[in-house]
């Protein structure tokens, strides 16, 4: 592979960096189908939770756990 | 569990669903459920159940201000996604999706029916793709003052100026380049976008949400690509040559992937 071209790949190289986290996160908060469910998480509040998100990500500790559980959880496939 | 709510993660189409059982699926968005498909003729949606009392509009609102809360379901769905991606044409929804009785999830897979069904046949065998752009400024910065004729001119002058009018010039120098710099990387961020659309079926430009310093410098564009898998290598190569390519400028990038389908599916 090319100095100059890093590829993660979602799935096996996780635990590497916490901007895949965040990465991860903006895909799921921010997009998909929009469908008129009976309760939906509006643009407006998503925004504000990327600000907590931001912070919380920041703070590695918290990030650690919430990687450790999607581990456990992948790992149950 | 007192009055249930409906958590959905995706639609896939009943025939795929049922080569997933429940069972076999990651856990759900709270502990204490199950997945489970509730499929009509030809679609099915994937939910759990999730108490009511949590997932109502205001106590939900509540809850969403706990970014480990919300980084916590949001992985979980993601999770879920993916599994589920990875094994059939599926559309994610977005996070936050919910229903209140289970008979109005059916009746949303009645009435949208036509539309869910061509958004399965749009994606199917295609995967969603990111690149992200990454530009080191001090290297890209110092590239361009050897390319452009303009500034190595400028310098050369500068360099047997009097000391006054020289450094005068120098500042000029430095307004000019942070200039040239700025279209540089439009004109690569542009190019990439092209070029990498040809090897694919659709791309969107996505926002970047904060300006992220990485060791790779600043993330100067996101995108997503929808990629044919039978078409993925010609595309990873066409990525790889971009990132050789545009090296020299301090231009750097990474793919990310495969994602569950998130930017292909639009409103319906």
């Amino acid at each position: 592979m090319s100095s100059s071209f890093d590829q993660i790949v979602v799935s096996e190289e996780w635990e590497n960096t916490d901007v895949s986290l965040l990465e991860t996160l903006d895909h799921v908060l921010n997009r998909g189908l929009v469908i008129a469910g009976e309760i939906t998480i509006s643009v407006a509040d998503i925004d504000l939770i990327f600000v907590g998100l931001n912070v919380m990500v920041s703070s590695v500790e918290t990030a650690q756990e919430v990687l450790r559980r999607r581990q456990m959880e992948t790992k149950a496939e | 569990m007192t009055a249930p709510a409906y958590y959905v993660y995706c639609i896939a189409e009943s025939a795929s669903a049922a080569q997933l059982p429940a069972e076999s699926l990651p856990a759900a968005i709270e502990d204490d459920a199950k997945l489970e498909w509730i499929s009509v003729n030809t679609l099915a949606a994937l939910v759990s159940q999730v108490p009511r009392q949590t997932y109502n509009e205001e106590s939900l609102a509540e809850h969403l201000t706990d970014a480990t809360w919300t980084a916590i379901r949001a992985m979980r769905h993601e999770t879920v996604a993916e599994y589920v991606a990875k094994r059939t044409s599926v559309i994610p929804l977005r996070f936050g999706t919910i229903y209140l009785e289970r008979n109005s999830i059916e009746h949303m897979l009645t009435e949208k029916s036509r539309e869910l069904e061509e958004i399965i046949e749009h994606l199917r065998g295609r995967e969603e793709w990111g690149v992200n752009v990454y530009c080191d400024r001090a290297v890209l910065l110092s590239s361009i003052t050897s390319v452009s004729p303009v500034l190595r001119e400028l310098a050369e002058r500068a360099a047997q100026a009097p000391p006054g009018q020289s450094y005068l010039m120098q500042k000029k120098i430095d307004a000019l380049r942070v200039d040239e710099a700025r279209a540089a990387v439009n004109r690569i961020v542009d190019q990439i976008e092209a070029n990498l659309k040809e090897q694919t079926d659709d791309a969107r430009r996505l926002r970047i949400l904060k300006v992220e310093t990485t060791e790779h410098g600043e993330l100067k564009a996101k995108f997503a690509f929808l990629v044919k898998r039978s078409s993925f290598e010609e595309f990873r190569d066409a990525a790889e040559r971009l990132a050789q390519e545009h090296q020299p400028a301090g231009v750097r990038l990474e793919l990310t992937g495969p994602w569950p389908v998130y930017n292909f599916v639009n409103p319906i």
